[in-house]
């Protein structure tokens, strides 16, 4: 049976997780307070449109919220998509909901108040400008866990302290371990006495606070 | 009576959230009869609605900001009443002084009485005005009748 997806408030968003979901083979429906944005949204192909305000019960329940599997709550305003959060969870029974926020301090209450995903926006963004900003340093960083840990592709240079020691040698972070090197495109899970070489990329796996000393160790930058 | 002044839970200490008609009238009469009172709102403007016999705090601030909370110093609160014009800005001030500052008494204005399941289970108290006023008409109403009966 095809997954059905909630989507409530903000147009851009709505419509390009919508374009996304519904080649994915979900069923989505989207709720929308402006008229003209819902005549956009209505063009796009198989998207269910409800012209109206999704924290009113009655527009959700207009919406089939009942039937579907995931709300998504998009709007602009942290306390309307906690409130969609709230009623598809309490009075529809939607199994899973998430909430966009952009006050990141909130993000432990809305856990608390029953939300099942919180997506912070803010952090999202500012965690995407610094790992452009500091592009040549780390190739890749990935947050997990509610940001709290991060898996960061670290490239290793000529210049770089670490060269020619082995892992044991390094003065690594506590809570930073690396997890695998990516070696001319063999991938070696590394031990202690593995030797790191000009050319390796190292993944590492750390919390989010000590992994820019960890990098400047291995690096030095 | 001295010896209870600073005991927490004795101690009257009121955060009104929202600086309209209502919250006004209701910080002016709570610091009249000689309650610690605080006033939140983002607009400074809104404090000139304040009456200038008003001896109580005013806060500018947006009260959705848990830290705009603790300046309020919101642990020491034993009643915070939510009512600004947004029903769903007053159900997430309330849940939070709820759940994370504990508060004992949390009162919220709702105009929509429709979203009742959100904050039943938490021990929010609610007013909502249109339920208030139709109770209120159906009372004149039924005096009316009453006193039709009597001629």
């Amino acid at each position: 049976m095809k997954k059905r997806v909630l989507l409530i408030g903000s147009f851009n968003k709505a419509r390009s997780l919508a374009t996304s979901l519904i080649k994915k083979g979900y069923l989505v429906t989207a709720i929308n307070n402006n008229y003209q944005d819902c005549l956009i949204l209505a063009e796009i192909d198989s998207l269910t449109v409800i012209n109206g305000d999704g924290t009113k019960p009655f527009i959700l329940d207009e919406a089939n919220a009942q039937n579907a599997d995931i709300a998504i709550a998009l709007s602009q305003r942290d306390d309307d998509n906690l409130i969609i959060c709230e009623l598809c969870k309490k009075k529809f029974n939607v199994k899973k909901t998430v909430a966009i926020i952009n006050d990141p301090k909130k993000t432990e209450f809305f856990h608390k108040m029953g939300v099942d995903s919180v997506v912070c926006s803010t952090s999202a963004i500012t965690g995407i400008i610094e790992q452009q900003a500091f592009m040549d340093e780390i190739a890749i960083s990935i947050p997990i866990g509610e940001g709290h840990i991060s898996i960061a592709e670290v490239p290793i240079t000529q210049t770089s302290p670490a060269v020619g020691k082995k892992l044991w040698e390094i003065n690594l972070p506590k809570e930073v371990i690396v997890g695998c090197i990516l070696r001319h495109e063999h991938n070696m899970i590394p031990r202690g006495d593995t030797r790191i070489l000009a050319g390796d990329i190292l993944v590492l796996i750390s919390s989010d606070k000590q992994e820019t000393v960890a990098i400047k160790e291995l690096t030095g930058r | 009576m001295e010896i209870f002044k600073n005991n927490k839970k004795d101690r009257d200490y009121t955060i009104i959230i929202g600086c309209g008609r209502l919250g006004t009238g209701l910080a002016d009469s709570l610091s009249d009869r000689g309650g610690n009172v605080l006033v939140i709102d983002n607009d400074k403007d809104a404090f000139r609605k304040l009456p200038p016999s008003y001896g109580g705090l005013t806060l500018i601030g947006d009260a959705t900001d848990i830290d705009v909370l603790h300046e309020a110093q919101i642990k020491n609160a034993n009643a915070v009443v939510c009512v600004t014009n947004n029903d769903n800005t007053n159900i997430m001030i309330a849940q939070i002084a709820k759940e994370l500052f504990k508060i004992e008494h949390v009162i919220a204005r709702l105009y929509d009485p429709e979203r009742e399941c959100v904050y039943r289970e938490f021990g929010i108290a609610t007013i909502c005005p249109a339920v208030l006023s139709a109770n209120e008409i159906r009372k004149l109403l039924g005096n009316a009748k009453k006193e039709d009966e009597v001629e």
